[in-house]
């Protein structure tokens, strides 16, 4: 039995890593979001202002990208599950020498650089890119699809690259889910179907929501692919306060949209660890 | 046995390297990337590292991404000497952190124009470039004459502009403003016009050498870019001219800038020199096809065809900075909401 001064050792490292090199960052970053901006003379000093967060609300730009950033978060985390699921239970459930070639499957896009991923996304996607020419080519289409600058091409970018940590909790779940209480279902009579629907994926519930959790907050907080895929035209919360702090030099309304999606995300997980219990409580 | 002689070995080699390092100054310069960037390095830094026999390491940055650093590490800066545009000089001098240039340590200083000194001399102009109109004269038969022809219904779906992120957008939009009959004050008939030539751009290009591979692969046949990229991708084999609109192409002044607090204010001010000396600026305008502000250099023919000079310079326009630095934001946020939306 671990007491709580044993415990506290242990994640004292860890969090005194946090609390230097995120957390007191993190704060010192408050003041500037209730700074003001003057452009062309810079930050101006022992002006306090609640500007820039009620502009988030107020402005409808800002709404939409922020709209805009949890849609995209609540499609990228469902295509995740739905693809990912079925691999996941594949890995966990399949045959045993067909467990390490596909973890490795899962894992190998992971070890390419995110930039790398994205280019090669780039690459595919773009007006002239190889799947515009190939259905060109084949005649299915006469002019390209518009595949980036879009929500498609940052779905398939995005998708693409949380799979893994979408894939990699699920399996860890789903192995989790004792064999013997899904015998015991079958033994009573159910069908594959009703055993895996009322025994295997209620309980491999905290699973689906921890890798949900994971992949959403990732997604909202994305900034090298929706970049690169989204453009200059598809902004994302995350785009949006690297052009605020980078191009026009705003920091303070920068800080204010960084707080505004860090709380987003950890609604998000509130909300989530709720219904954990819940469900929980449930099965 | 093996790892130790390699722990060893290495230990030896940091340790030299850190002696080596101790002994030589070294200067940190931000420049921006690309060919210009490779000029940067050939023309000046090779020169001034044999001159003073210190090293120069080079931090690739665009304008906004140094000053940003500049405000980050107010007074304290790791930078020594850095490329800024003309706006963004200005924006950092009005916040402080720019070190007056001292001209009496600048030997080349009294041959550059007068008109390269920024305000209270918080910033050097060092070359001058432009935003103009680059085009396929394979399919482009009559050479473009006015900003107005990227409207050509010919052009329909082959053109591409930049984004407001990038010198060429924001200044494409006010040269469409002024056409309009709008002022800097008053952007509305240049926001209005530029729409529907956003929506219908393939793109809006984020970096400059994005458009080469759009010439290459003739999606483009016309754009609003910069000369001295396009001569650069002309040297490679493209097809491609630069033409100066009648309206007037608009000025980029690629600025020096010494940031304040520099612990080596002496050697910094020396690689400002080297800059603006007529050699470095020969050799720097021939290769990355950008004009100079020493008045002793003659360019050859070749290049002074692509860059802004005599004639063509006359007709260019040169926007206050200072106006430039206070209202970039309004007009990114307009172009946000109304224009790429």
């Amino acid at each position: 039995m671990i007491t709580p001064r044993h415990g506290l050792m242990l994640i004292a490292p860890l969090a005194l890593v946090l609390a230097g090199f995120f957390l007191v960052p993190v704060l010192m970053m408050l003041p500037t979001s209730f700074g003001e901006y003057v452009p062309g003379a810079g930050l101006a000093k022992g002006v306090w202002t609640l500007e820039n967060y009620t502009r988030i609300v107020t402005d409808d730009y800002y709404r939409e990208v922020i709209w805009r950033t949890l849609g995209l978060g609540l499609f990228v985390t469902l295509a995740c599950l739905v693809m990912g699921y079925p691999l996941a239970y594949l890995i966990a459930r399949g045959p045993e020498r067909w467990r390490v070639p596909l973890i490795l499957l899962v894992i190998f896009p992971m070890m390419l650089n995110l930039v790398v991923r994205s280019f090669g996304w780039i690459a595919l996607l773009a007006n002239r890119g190889l799947v515009n020419n190939l259905l060109i080519d084949l005649g299915v289409i006469q002019t390209p699809l518009k595949l980036m600058f879009n929500l498609t091409g940052l779905m398939i970018g995005l998708t693409h690259i949380y799979l893994p940590f979408m894939v990699l909790m699920l399996v860890a779940a789903i192995r989790n889910v004792p064999r013997d209480v899904e015998s015991a279902a079958a033994t009573l009579g159910s069908s594959r179907l009703h055993v895996f629907t009322s025994v295997t994926l209620p309980l491999s519930a905290p699973g689906i929501l921890a890798g949900s959790i994971l992949v959403f907050v990732l997604t909202i907080s994305a900034l090298v692919t929706p970049r690169m895929l989204g453009g200059p035209t598809y902004k994302v919360m995350a785009t949006l306060i690297y052009d605020e702090y980078m191009q026009l030099l705003d920091w303070p309304s920068g800080s204010a949209l960084s707080f505004a999606l860090t709380f987003m995300a950890i609604g998000v997980i509130w909300l989530s660890s709720r219904l954990t219990k819940r469900w929980a409580g449930m099965a | 046995m093996c790892h130790a002689l390699r722990f060893a070995t290495t230990s030896v080699i940091l340790c030299i390297g850190f002696v080596a390092a101790a002994q030589a100054e070294e200067l940190v310069v931000a420049s921006y990337g690309g060919s210009f960037g490779e000029a940067v390095k050939a023309c000046h830094v090779a020169p001034f590292e044999k001159a003073t026999g210190a090293t120069v390491s080079i931090k690739l940055n665009n304008s906004s991404q140094t000053a940003a650093a500049l405000r980050a590490t107010a007074g304290n800066s790791d930078l020594d000497v850095v490329f800024m545009d003309d706006a963004f000089s200005a924006q950092t001098n009005n916040e402080g952190l720019n070190e007056k240039l001292d001209r009496s340590k600048l030997t080349h200083g009294a041959d550059i124009i007068p008109a390269a000194w920024g305000k209270d001399d918080s910033y050097v102009v060092t070359m001058v470039s432009a935003t103009a109109l680059v085009y396929d004269p394979k399919v482009v038969k009559t050479p473009p004459t006015s900003w107005l022809d990227l409207f050509d219904p010919q052009y329909a779906g082959k053109y591409v502009i930049g984004d407001i992120s990038g010198t060429s957008g924001w200044q494409f939009l006010l040269a469409l403003n002024k056409i309009k009959g709008g002022s800097l004050d008053n952007v509305d008939p240049g926001i209005a016009a530029i729409k529907p030539l956003a929506k219908g751009a393939i793109v809006l290009y984020t970096q400059a050498d994005q458009v080469i591979s759009l010439f290459e692969r003739g999606e483009v046949v016309i754009a609003a870019w910069y000369p001295n990229n396009a001569a650069a991708a002309a040297a490679r084999g493209l097809s491609l001219a630069v033409a100066y609109p009648k309206e007037g192409a608009v000025g980029i002044l690629p600025t020096m800038v010494i940031p304040k607090g520099g612990k080596k204010l002496t050697l910094a001010h020396k690689f400002v020199d080297q800059v603006l000396s007529a050699d470095g600026q020969k050799c720097f305008s021939e290769r990355a096809m950008i004009g100079a502000v020493n008045t002793k250099v003659t360019l050859s023919e070749k290049v002074a065809q692509i860059v802004p000079y005599g004639e063509t310079l006359k007709n260019v326009w040169f926007i206050d900075p200072g106006v430039v630095a206070k209202n970039i934001p309004t007009w990114t946020r307009r172009w946000q909401r109304e224009v790429a939306r």
